[in-house]
C-alpha cells in the first residue's frame, strides 16, 4: 500500500498522458464520423438508377431498377461492419508502407495517430449510417407527401421537416455507440498508439523506475467509468431536450 | 434533384478519403530531407560506402540513401532499462539508444525514438514506418531470416523464473519437466521451451509471464536474464520471485529492413566505436559492460 503511494503521482501523470490521447482519438473520430455517416446514409438510401431509361427497351427489371450508388455504398458498409477493427487499423497503417512501398503516415507518433483517427471514423461513420437511416425512415412518409404537396423541395423537407425528428430518434441509440467508442480507442493500441491502455500496461513491463505492477492498469479503468458517466448524464440532458414533440 | 445530390455526395466521400490519404503522404516526405541531406553523404561516405555499393544491386535502391534522404533514423524500440527507456526529463536513454544516437549522427541524420508493439516489429520495419529495431533484441533463427541483423553486440541469457520459496527444488533442467511455464509467444525463451519439450502457455510479453508466476497461473517463466536481473527479487515488483538456472547463452543485435546496406554500416561503426573504447564507456554508464562482445 505504501509502495502505491509512493508510486501513484508517477504513474497518475503518465495515465494523464495517455488519456489525453484517447480523448484526442474519441473528439476527432466524432467529428469526423458523425458527418460522414449522414453522407453514407444517403449513399445507401439512394434511388439513383441510370439505366431505367432502357426500361423501354423491355430489359428485365433487376437491371433497369439496379441502384449502383445505394450498392457500392451497402458493400463498403458490409466490409467495413463486417471486420474487426483491430484488422482494419493494421490494414491501414501497414498497408501503404508494406505494398505500396510508400510508408505515408511515418513512425512518428502524429502519423500513428492519423492513421487511427482514419480508421475510427470510417468505421464508426458506417455504424451511425445504418443509425441514421433507421432514423430517417422511421418518420412517417405522409409527411414527406404532405411537403411536396405544399410545394416544397426535398431539401426543403428533410432539413425542415425530417432532420430533427431524426435527430430526436437517434439520440438512445448513438449514446450506445458513443459510450462503445470510449472504450473502442483502447484498440489503437497496436498500431502503438500510446493510449491509457498502454501506458498503465507499461507499468508491467518497466517504465520510470516501475516495473512489474498490474495496478495502474486496473486503475485505467477508472478513467473510461468516469469519462463515460459524463457522457451518460450529458446525453440524457440533450434527449430529454428533445423531448418536446410528445 | 436528389439523386444527383446523391451522386455528389457519395463522390465527396472517395475523393475526401483517397484525397486524405494523398496529402498527408506528400507533406510526411517533403517535410523530412532539408538541410540534414549535406553533411550525411561527407560524413558517412568513409568507411561504409564500399559495403553499401555491394548490397545496393540486391537490395534495389540504398536503404541508407533513403534514410538520409529523409534526415532521420526512426529507431523502434520499448519501453526496456537499461537498453531502451526514459530519463526524467522524458529523453530516450540506455546502452542502446546511446548507441543509436552516436550512430545515426555518423550517418549524418537525427535518430528518432519510437516506442512499437513488440509483436509487429517485422510489419514495422517492412512497412517502413521504423527504420531499424534496437531494443535488445535476442538473435534467433525467426529474427535472423526476417530481418537484415547487425553483428552481435551484447551477450543475454534465458532463465527459469520461479516463486522464491520454492526455488531450490529447480536448480537443474531435469526438475523442470512438470511445471508449466509461461513464455513470450516468439521469443527465445519460447525457442527454448520447445527444445526441451516442456508444457508452456504462450502469452503475449514478458511482462506477462512473470505476472502468470505471480498469480500462480503458472508455475515458471522463461525471460532474458538482463530483464530478470531488473524485474525480479528484492527491491523489485516481483519480490517473492527468483530466477534459478539458465537455459542457453545468446546475443543481442540490431535489426535492419531485409537486404539493408545499414547493417554493414552499422557493424563498421561497432567496430570503430568498440576501438576507440567509446563503447565501452557508454556500456559502463548502464552498468552492461560484463555482457558487451568484443568487435
Amino acid at each position: 500500500m505504501e509502495l502505491i503511494m509512493e508510486q501513484m503521482p508517477i504513474v497518475i501523470r503518465s495515465l494523464n498522458i495517455g488519456f489525453i490521447q484517447t480523448l484526442k482519438l474519441f473528439f476527432v473520430t466524432l467529428a469526423g464520423a458523425l458527418p460522414l455517416g449522414l453522407v453514407i446514409a444517403f449513399g445507401s438510401m439512394s434511388r439513383f438508377r441510370p439505366l431505367k431509361c432502357l426500361a423501354q427497351l423491355g430489359l428485365p427489371g433487376w437491371l433497369t431498377e439496379f441502384r449502383p450508388i445505394s450498392c457500392v455504398t451497402r458493400i463498403v458498409v458490409w466490409i467495413v461492419r463486417g471486420t474487426p477493427l483491430m484488422i482494419q487499423l493494421l490494414i491501414i497503417y501497414y498497408f501503404p508502407g508494406l505494398v505500396l512501398n510508400n510508408p505515408i503516415w511515418g513512425g512518428g507518433e502524429s502519423g500513428r495517430f492519423l492513421a487511427a483517427s482514419v480508421a475510427f471514423i470510417f468505421n464508426y461513420a458506417c455504424y451511425f449510417s445504418e443509425i441514421y437511416r433507421g432514423g430517417i425512415q422511421s418518420v412517417p412518409a405522409g409527411q414527406e407527401e404532405a411537403g411536396l404537396v405544399l410545394g416544397m423541395t426535398r431539401s426543403q423537407i428533410f432539413f425542415k421537416v425530417t432532420l430533427l425528428q431524426m435527430i430526436k430518434r437517434i439520440v438512445p441509440p448513438m449514446s450506445n455507440e458513443i459510450i462503445t467508442l470510449v472504450k473502442d480507442t483502447s484498440l489503437a493500441r497496436i498500431i502503438a498508439l500510446q493510449e491509457i491502455i498502454w501506458a498503465g500496461q507499461a507499468f508491467l513491463k518497466g517504465s520510470q523506475g516501475i516495473s512489474g505492477q498490474i495496478w495502474p492498469l486496473f486503475f485505467t479503468a477508472l478513467y473510461y467509468l468516469v469519462f463515460s458517466g459524463i457522457l451518460t448524464i450529458l446525453l440524457g440532458r440533450l434527449e430529454e431536450k428533445l423531448n418536446f414533440f410528445r | 434533384m436528389k439523386k444527383w445530390m446523391a451522386v455528389m455526395l457519395a463522390g465527396m466521400m472517395t475523393a475526401a478519403s483517397l484525397g486524405g490519404c494523398g496529402s498527408t503522404g506528400s507533406t510526411a516526405e517533403t517535410e523530412a530531407p532539408a538541410e540534414e541531406t549535406g553533411t550525411a553523404e561527407t560524413d558517412a561516405s568513409d568507411a561504409a560506402s564500399e559495403d553499401a555499393a555491394a548490397e545496393d544491386s540486391a537490395a534495389g535502391e540504398s536503404d541508407m540513401a533513403y534514410v538520409q534522404e529523409k534526415g532521420t533514423l526512426v529507431v523502434g524500440i520499448t519501453d526496456f532499462a537499461p537498453m531502451d527507456y526514459k530519463d526524467e526529463n522524458g529523453e530516450w536513454i540506455g546502452f542502446d539508444a546511446d548507441m543509436a544516437k552516436a550512430f545515426a549522427e555518423s550517418l549524418g541524420v537525427e535518430a528518432e525514438f519510437v516506442e512499437i508493439d513488440w509483436d509487429n516489429k517485422i510489419l514495422e520495419l517492412d512497412g517502413k514506418t521504423i527504420d531499424c529495431v534496437w531494443n535488445g533484441m535476442t538473435l534467433t533463427e525467426d529474427v535472423l531470416s526476417a530481418m537484415e541483423c547487425s553483428n552481435a553486440y551484447c551477450n543475454n541469457a534465458q532463465v527459469v523464473i520461479v516463486p522464491a520459496d520454492v526455488a531450490d527444488q529447480y536448480q537443474d533442467e531435469e526438475s523442470l519437466a512438470d511445471l508449466t511455464f509461461a513464455v513470450e509467444a516468439g521469443s527465445a525463451g519460447e525457442e527454448q521451451v520447445q527444445a526441451l519439450g516442456l508444457n508452456y502457455t504462450p502469452v503475449t510479453a514478458q511482462s506477462d509471464a512473470l505476472m502468470e508466476v505471480a498469480a500462480g497461473t503458472s508455475d515458471a517463466a522463461v525471460i532474458d536474464s538482463l530483464m530478470a536481473a531488473a524485474m525480479v527479487g528484492e527491491g523489485t515488483g516481483y519480490e517473492e520471485l527468483t530466477y534459478t538456472i539458465g537455459l542457453n547463452s545468446e546475443e543481442y543485435g540490431v535489426g535492419f529492413r531485409k537486404g539493408s546496406d545499414l547493417a554493414a554500416a552499422l557493424n563498421d561503426f561497432f567496430a570503430s566505436s568498440y576501438a576507440d573504447g567509446t563503447m565501452e564507456s557508454v556500456a559502463e554508464t548502464y552498468g552492461v559492460q560484463a555482457a558487451l562482445i568484443e568487435q
